[in-house]
């Protein structure tokens, strides 16, 4: 049945390669033995997972995301994506480490992994593939398929596709060279930001704090600052982030920043599964004066206000893209090109921010669904340096805000988390930390 | 469930300490701590998969013996002067030893992996020696140089793996070695030749070394000098 299955894959998308788009080509640059920019996307169902109907679903769902079942290869000039027809990864029992280091030639050279635990199903995805919208369409065509193998009736819509329906080419476009047509590219402000300092934990262990809340008390409480959800979200960490900075008593403070992925389809007509996202900064500069709560808030409300535009984003894509288009660096060969964005990123990307956070919003599924799942996980994975990453998602009136980071440190997490409950908003704390917190 | 008396957050039944604070959970109803509590995580831990290189080490085998078969043969039957296909095929060998083990077994141990080098490294000038004989100078100071160098390595790489822990004491272990293996590769020379047993040339290199490692020690003891250092030479 597999080897029909691969060669049904193989008779969809043999003609096909695909160059990575604008924000795959960074991805694999970072790769090394200790790391890989590897993110969750994880189901909640009521009922425990059956691992075999599960990889059932996986075989079923994974032709209709051609790109999901793709390995990496290097060119001469550029990285790009291959269909892989080697044999499907099994489904694995979830660890507590999740977001491992994905090396490009293990795994069947597949940027997948599928693990399940209990009640759960998680999806581990290399950023090459797929941003984090293009990740929640293929977990929730595979729930729906699931719960299909289990007898349910699930139709398609609200974020499940119909994995019967021939792949459409604008699924796998690269949005950003399509709508990237700015006459004007603005430049980028690189100042250093903020950054914490932290001990790193062993080789292989990622700090999970998790908090749900209930998205409605959420909502009230931002609207309350006359915010919206991630505004007040992203002002709560810059919060934490400026009273940590301040605990240490700094001989000079530095602005603080927080690195948030923007879905651009929201501002574009794109229907790509692939990565269409730009990072905007909210920020806020201690060195100017010391900031409230309602400041910050106010603060990050103008700035996203500001620059969330189609206008904005355009110009700032265009700025991107010409990177991708100069001829100049279109004919340097790759390995150069690696050793000059690594070092880009290591040396200025990677210090303009102090944290990242990223909000999915909230995940619509079918009706005849949403009784068999309990919420969704997001986590945004390794970080690069020593930092927390906050991934936030709602569902089903509950909102999970999960916090990752490589540090024994929890001090952005704490003063995140108080905040909240200052605010009224009662909070419910889990997390895989098997050891004291320092 | 218990809320944590510091953070004010609700806390999974799980946790005997909250995570954010380290605060102990001590709820006056159950003061037994509930060990029954399902973890929310899976407990198993993941290893990073082992990248498969056994096609490359295939491709580099064929080729080395590819090599090794062809020059034999060129050297009976074509080109019948001297032992010269012998230098190849040593080579092919030392090549393969050096590239193909941890391709084909990636766990294999670096003290065997430096073992087997200095092996293939003695094989081929062992038949450089047997081409060209004379003054036992492969027994009487290759192979004694070699069994120094063998030893210094595998000592500077257990210092360096299991007590080195930063840049500084890596340096100053290395510059301690490479200290020693001067001394011992005059001694040896010396040796073979039947001189006096002294130092001469490698006690200028010894005492520059010295000198460098009491230097790297006093940064690596003094953490003000040590950061000082650590600012003003950063990459």
């Amino acid at each position: 049945m597999k080897q029909t299955e691969n060669k049904q894959r193989g008779q969809v998308s043999r003609k096909d390669w695909y160059q990575l788009d604008l924000s795959a080509n960074v991805y694999p640059t970072l790769q090394s033995r200790k790391f890989s920019s590897v993110y969750r996307v994880g189901i909640v169902l009521k009922e425990p997972v059956n691992p075999v109907l599960l990889e059932q679903a996986f075989h079923m769902t994974i032709p209709r995301f051609p790109l999901m079942s793709s390995a990496i290869h290097k060119g001469l000039f550029w990285r790009y994506l291959e269909p892989n027809h080697a044999p499907l990864p099994p489904v694995m029992e979830d660890i507590i480490n999740p977001c491992m280091p994905m090396p490009f030639k293990s795994n069947n050279r597949y940027l997948i992994r599928l693990y399940y635990f209990e009640n759960t199903f998680s999806l581990e995805i290399f950023h090459s593939l797929a941003d984090g919208t293009g990740a929640l369409y293929f977990l929730r065509t595979l729930a729906a398929v699931y719960l299909r193998l289990q007898g349910h009736s699930i139709p398609n819509g609200n974020g499940v596709l119909d994995i019967h329906e021939p792949v459409p080419p604008e699924e796998l476009e690269d949005s950003y060279m399509k709508y990237a047509r700015s006459l004007f590219r603005p430049k980028r402000a690189q100042e250093k930001a903020y950054r914490l300092r932290g001990t790193r934990e062993p080789f292989y262990t990622l700090n999970i704090i998790s908090g749900t809340v209930p998205a409605r008390t959420l909502r009230e409480v931002a609207s309350g600052y006359g915010a919206s959800i991630t505004e007040y979200l992203n002002s709560v960490l810059l919060y934490a982030l400026m009273k940590e900075q301040k605990s240490r008593r700094p001989s000079r403070e530095l602005p603080l920043k927080i690195a948030m992925p923007v879905n651009l389809r929201r501002f574009f007509p794109s229907e790509t599964m692939r990565n269409f996202i730009t990072m905007v900064y909210p920020s806020i500069d201690p060195r100017m004066g010391d900031y409230t709560f309602p400041e910050i808030i106010q603060q990050v409300h103008y700035y996203m206000r500001y620059y969330l535009n189609n206008k904005f984003l355009n110009a700032d894509i265009t700025t991107n893209a010409a990177t991708r288009t100069h001829p100049f660096i279109r004919v340097v060969p790759l390995f150069i090109k690696d050793l000059f964005v690594r070092q880009f990123y290591i040396r200025i990307q990677d210090k303009q921010s102090s944290a990242g956070l990223t909000n999915l919003g909230i995940i619509d599924v079918p009706d005849a669904m949403r009784p068999h799942v309990d919420h969704f996980e997001i986590l945004m994975g390794q970080p690069f340096s020593a930092r927390t990453n906050c991934a936030v998602c709602t569902f089903g009136g509950q909102t999970v805000i999960n916090f990752a980071s490589c540090i024994v440190e929890t001090d952005v997490e704490k003063l995140f988390f108080r905040r909240l409950v200052q605010d009224h908003i009662p909070v419910e704390i889990k997390s895989n930390r098997t050891m004291e917190v320092l | 469930m218990s809320y944590c008396v510091n953070c004010g957050v609700k806390l999974d039944p799980s946790l005997t300490r909250c995570p954010l604070c380290n605060t102990p959970v001590i709820n006056p109803n159950e003061m037994e701590p509930n060990l029954q509590a399902p973890f929310p995580y899976p407990k198993k831990r993941g290893q990073v998969d082992a990248v498969k290189r056994t096609d490359l080490a295939i491709l580099i085998s064929v080729i080395l013996i590819g090599t090794s078969i062809t020059c034999g043969l060129l050297n009976l039957f074509v080109y019948r002067f001297g032992h010269w296909s012998f230098y190849v095929i040593g080579a092919c060998i030392v090549l393969w030893v050096f590239c193909t083990p941890m391709m084909i077994y990636s766990r294999l141990s670096i003290y065997l992996s430096i073992v087997l080098d200095m092996a293939a490294a003695a094989l081929y000038v062992g038949i450089i020696s047997y081409d060209r004989p004379g003054n036992r100078w492969y027994a009487g100071l290759f192979l004694p140089i070699l069994l120094l160098a063998l030893c210094v390595l595998l000592i500077l790489v257990f210092t360096i793996r299991k007590i080195c822990r930063s840049i500084l004491t890596g340096a100053t272990a290395l510059v301690i070695a490479s200290g020693i293996f001067c001394a011992g590769l005059e001694l040896l020379i010396r040796r073979y030749f039947d001189a006096r047993l002294y130092i001469t040339w490698s006690s200028i290199v010894l005492a520059c070394c010295t000198i460098i490692a009491a230097s790297l020690i006093t940064i690596t003891v003094r953490t003000r000098l040590r950061e000082a250092v650590r600012r003003r030479m950063h990459l």
